[in-house]
């Protein structure tokens, strides 16, 4: 895929009237976090890291966005969203069950660790998880589908758009204060926004 | 995850944080715990801090009390989503249902100045019938309140948020000029316009709580579009920087980190006081009367965890009502792409709105109306409804989050039907207090599900007529909580009276969303400030009279 | 006192003279100069006001419109010619109109009136047509005005200029000092009525957002009654007015910049708050417009003395 809005980055804007210190100092914080597990043990951080490899593949060629950790660093701080569905465990014992399942289910159709599998055969192994059509009993009192959609969907997502990376990929201005914006009409940029290529 | 929060309470030692300047101080005064103040007030939101405002402008000793921290906005709020997550109440609570609702950005804070710290600023009238849709609309409740009363109300707040506002609004009887004028549109809203224009119906920029001039010390709107990940320039005109500065000056004490387990009923049949947590320990705070303003989940818990042997049912709750009839915005948005470049990340997420559907009874096969409004979520939020809504995953996920700055967008706040099976209760299981947490089960009706296929109809025409393609629609969306502790004429069915003032204990009093009879299609923060300084003139009324 | 007031007067009004490239020419001997001359330079600098501040606020606000369409440069190319001619203008002591200055004066006129065609398309084309909303924040249709008022000036300073000595200078059949006293006044309330729309839009959050809305209209009236009845009493009122009005277009800079200052992040986020902030190249248009109607009284005195 050609970039969207090549030359564009977020950071740059760091010593600009677009961050605020407070900005500064959190997104200074997210990208001093070592990309080593807190929380989770060794096998199933590489489980995970392998499951947001799928959920939400990287483009070559930019900075890889470490998506892993601020989950694990969330599970670290047991910090859970506010609200949990009935059905689902609380969030710490949901991504411990769910990650053994994901294997057991890995083992279970293709004779091997998730980690090992072939990108293929990951996404064939997660499509049957959003159907819910999965034979393990590891899932009992969780549900394939809960975890993919409810827990590992919502927590990957959120992490890799948490990165000033992944802004730069899809365009979005990032941290604004105290400048925020002045061109707000259809086709008008800032001379601080991204600019977009033609050729997409 | 988040980095910047305080850890002890910074409102205490005679003086509370000046939101307005970094590192600053107002002096407040304080009142110890055996000192029975004439109110204490449990939340600091939409309904517990424009009362404390008021209730301590007439003279009243007032103590208000928030679990959540007193931010400085200026130098506590990083624009970025994860950290501002702070601003959403995180602790636990239990959801279920067919529309199990999801809890925290659309709904609730846990800050000085409640989900407003958070809120999206859209303040809108209820449309006057509403005020009495059960006899003059035929269906859901008729308010204790009259629309003119309440007009006049609307009017008192929109000029203490100094609204910015069109200079004539289209829809309802006349109004008085927004204090504010409008904001400039963003592309995002044009798209609104064109689509409403195309399909014959009327548009308005949004009446917003966000300043288009400066006010003291408050700057005017940068358009920097982190609105409901909280406000760094203090435009936003919420509970903490407006009703709170002038309730402190008045002599109130705000007490953040601080939360209320348990409300005291007296041998008399009258509460004594109550049972708050702060800085480590269990404390009591004795008043001449308590108001819970917690909002729709968390009034009905305090009042269910404070039965006693007199109310074993929880406090208030001889009709059996409270924690019964929740009702959630419906709040589905619809979405497409556009040729043009809009970048809907800047400016105040819905800069326009359109509520015909509000005002107009005609063509609806459903009880009840909808407003939409003009979108303009950040990426977390965006990448949220495009897994949780879409379920996109992978290259797909991938594929259409690159489309981000050509989306736009629409979105109802659509009313609901109070349904008696939509409920707040107690779980067994226990927050970090070691207070039972709350149980909320929702799900849509026939009528609101018929609502819900209107409006998706009608937006999909809207954005098709603006020029979007490869659209579609949310599933299951909510957005604000009203109900749990309906107010009325009639103690068997209802909590309170139009004061808020419930019907079983004269001294405690209800000042929040959950008095909602009906929810209304507009967002409710503009309706329950309204009824806060309404119920602030009758307490005061009442005073003088020996009533209370 | 009036000595002193005429003094001060006549330095504020040379200041476009003193930032032009051209030497400083030897002071003239004003009985020497035929009145009609010193008032037709009087205008040239009225509009050399006139044409800076709409200079400066098109290349602001054309910026920010991101120059999207190849016409918005117009203004600028046009309004720097007005600006030249106009410090020209204001230093020639000639007795006669200059060919070049007059075109570029018709030019102006015209732009200026193009200009507020397109603005008026700008704002009737968008959702909501001509509605508050689109006045406050499309193209602003009071601002090319000011670039007409500037050419239409002009060519009356060309006009005058071209009188003979002893003759009285008539515009549009009209003695020229009438002509102009009316013309200000029209002129002043247009102006008037884009600050007052644009003060509007600003909630007149500040009290003093209502002094170029009070000022300038008693000043306007005034001047209307000195065209309708030029009595001779009426022109001291007016002149004391008329210097309120031209100090009000300097006040106004720096009432703005403090405005500018009012939002967030002040001057350290001066690429946004110019922007958004109160326009500072705006009232510098009034101290032009009180030079046009200085100058008409000049001419009344001429006429009477």
């Amino acid at each position: 895929m050609t970039e969207r809005f090549p030359g564009y980055d977020v950071l740059a804007k760091r010593d600009t009237p677009s961050w605020n210190d407070a900005s500064r100092r959190v997104i200074d914080h997210r990208l001093a976090l070592e990309d080593e597990p807190r929380f989770l043990t060794q096998d199933e951080w590489r489980l995970l890291v392998a499951l947001c490899d799928r959920i939400v593949p990287q483009p070559p060629h930019r900075p890889r966005i470490p998506v892993a950790v601020l989950i694990d660093r969330k599970l670290q701080q047991d910090q859970g969203d506010g609200y949990r569905q009935a059905s689902m465990p609380p969030l710490r014992q949901a991504w411990r069950q769910g990650l053994h399942a994901l294997n057991e289910e890995a083992r279970l159709r293709f004779g091997g660790n998730f980690v090992e599998l072939a990108p293929g055969q990951q996404d064939a192994l997660l499509e049957l998880l959003a159907r819910d059509q999965v034979r393990s009993e590891a899932w009992q009192g969780l549900g394939a589908k809960s975890f993919f959609k409810g827990r590992a969907l919502h927590d990957i997502g959120s992490s890799y758009y948490a990165f000033p990376e992944s802004w730069n990929q899809i365009g979005f201005g990032g941290p604004a204060s105290p400048r925020g914006y002045v061109r707000m009409d259809f086709n008008r940029r800032d001379p601080w926004e991204a600019v977009e290529s033609k050729h997409v | 995850m988040s980095e910047i929060v305080p850890q002890v309470p910074r409102a205490r030692d005679g003086r509370a944080p000046d939101v307005f300047h970094v590192g600053g101080w107002v002096p407040m005064r304080e009142y110890a715990d055996d000192d029975e103040v004439d109110f204490a007030i449990i939340g600091t939101g939409a309904g517990g801090g424009t009362l404390a405002c008021r209730l301590s402008e007439a003279g009243f000793s007032v103590v208000a009390l928030d679990v959540g921290p007193y931010w400085r906005p200026l130098e506590d709020f990083a624009s970025d989503e994860h950290e501002q997550f702070k601003l959403y109440w995180r602790d636990e609570r239990i959801v279920d249902g067919t529309d199990a609702l999801q809890l925290g950005r659309n709904n609730s804070g846990q800050s000085v100045g409640g989900s407003m710290v958070h809120f999206a600023m859209v303040s809108l009238r209820f449309r006057p019938e509403w005020f009495k849709a059960r006899s003059q609309l035929g269906y859901g409740h008729d308010w204790p309140v009259d629309w003119r009363e309440m007009w006049r109300y609307y009017g008192e707040v929109e000029e203490a948020l100094k609204i910015a506002g069109p200079v004539r609004y289209p829809w309802g009887p006349h109004r008085p000029r927004y204090p504010y004028r409008a904001h400039e549109l963003n592309a995002a809203a044009r798209v609104l316009a064109r689509g409403s224009e195309a399909l014959g119906i009327k548009w308005a920029p949004t009446p917003l709580a966000t300043l288009s001039a400066p006010r003291g010390d408050a700057h005017p709107c940068v358009y920097r579009g982190f609105c409901i990940a909280g406000c760094s320039t203090n435009a936003k005109q919420s509970a903490l920087t407006t009703w709170i500065p002038r309730a402190l000056a008045a002599g109130a004490e705000i007490r953040d980190l601080a939360m209320v387990g348990r409300i005291e009923l007296g041998n008399s049949g009258r509460v004594t006081g109550l049972h708050y947590h702060r800085e480590g320990r269990w404390r009591f705070q004795r008043a001449r009367h308590v108001v819970v303003a917690g909002y729709s989940i968390e009034t009905p818990r305090l009042l269910l965890n404070s039965a006693c042997p007199r109310f074993p049912d929880g406090l208030a709750n001889s009709s059996g009502l409270v924690g019964h009839n929740l009702m959630a915005h419906s709040n589905q948005g619809v979405y497409g792409v556009m040729e043009d470049e809009i970048r809907w990340y800047k400016g105040p997420p819905s800069l326009a709105i359109t509520e015909h559907w509000n005002y107009t009874d005609e063509g609806k096969d459903f009880h009840g109306g909808y407003s939409y409004m003009s979108q303009g979520p950040l990426p977390v939020e965006w990448v949220g409804t495009m897994t949780g809504n879409r379920g996109l995953w992978g290259e797909a996920l991938q594929r259409e989050m690159q489309k981000y700055i050509h989306q736009a967008g629409l979105k109802i706040v659509g009313e609901t039907q109070a349904r008696d099976e939509n409920r707040v209760r107690l779980a067994d299981e226990k927050d970090r207090f070691g207070l039972p947490v709350a149980h909320v089960t929702f799900s849509y009706g026939d009528n609101d599900h018929r609502l819900i296929a209107h409006a998706k109809r009608f937006m999909r025409d809207s954005l098709a007529a603006a020029g979007a393609r490869d659209i579609w629609a949310e599933e299951s969306e909510t957005a604000h909580l009203m109900g749990t502790c309906r107010m009325g004429d009639d103690p068997s069915t209802s909590v309170t009276n139009a004061d808020g003032r419930s019907w079983d204990i004269p001294n405690l009093w209800i000042c929040d969303g959950s008095l909602f009879p009906t929810s209304g299609g507009v967002n409710p923060s503009l309706t329950i400030q309204a009824l806060a300084c309404r119920a602030a003139d009758r307490i005061k009324l009442l005073a003088k009279r020996g009533e209370l | 006192m009036r000595a002193a007031k005429l003094r001060h007067d006549r330095r504020l009004s040379r200041l476009p003279a003193l930032l032009s490239a051209a030497p400083p020419s030897p002071r003239p001997k004003p009985d020497v100069q035929a009145l009609s001359t010193r008032a037709a330079r009087r205008l040239n600098r009225g509009c050399a006001w006139l044409s800076a501040a709409v200079l400066a606020d098109s290349a602001v606000e054309h910026y920010r419109g991101m120059f999207f369409n190849r016409a918005m440069y117009a203004p600028l190319a046009v309004s720097s010619l007005t600006l030249a001619a106009s410090v020209h203008g204001g230093s020639d002591r000639s007795g006669k109109s200059h060919p070049v200055r007059d075109g570029i004066y018709a030019l102006a006129a015209l732009t200026g009136l193009a200009g507020t065609g397109f603005h008026l398309y700008n704002v009737g084309k968008r959702e909501g047509g001509f509605s508050f909303e689109n006045l406050f924040y499309c193209a602003p249709v009071g601002a090319p005005f000011a670039l007409l008022l500037a050419g239409l000036f002009g060519r009356a300073a060309e006009r005058v200029r071209d009188t003979a000595p002893g003759d009285v200078p008539q515009l549009f059949g009209l003695p020229a000092g009438r002509a102009l006293a009316g013309a200000s006044a029209l002129g002043m309330m247009g102006t008037v009525g884009e600050v007052g729309l644009l003060h509007f839009r600003g909630a007149y959050h500040d009290p003093f957002m209502f002094l170029p809305v009070s000022v300038p209209p008693a000043a306007a009236a005034t001047m209307a009654a000195v065209a309708v009845q030029p009595k001779r009493p009426r022109w001291r009122l007016a002149r004391l007015l008329l210097r309120l009005v031209q100090g009000l277009g300097f006040a106004g800079v720096g009432f703005h910049a403090y405005g500018v200052h009012r939002n967030m992040g002040g001057w350290r986020n001066w690429s946004q708050t110019m922007l958004n902030g109160p326009p500072l190249p705006a009232p510098p248009s009034f101290t032009g417009l009180a030079l046009v109607g200085l100058a008409a009284l000049d001419l009344l005195e001429e006429r009477h003395d």
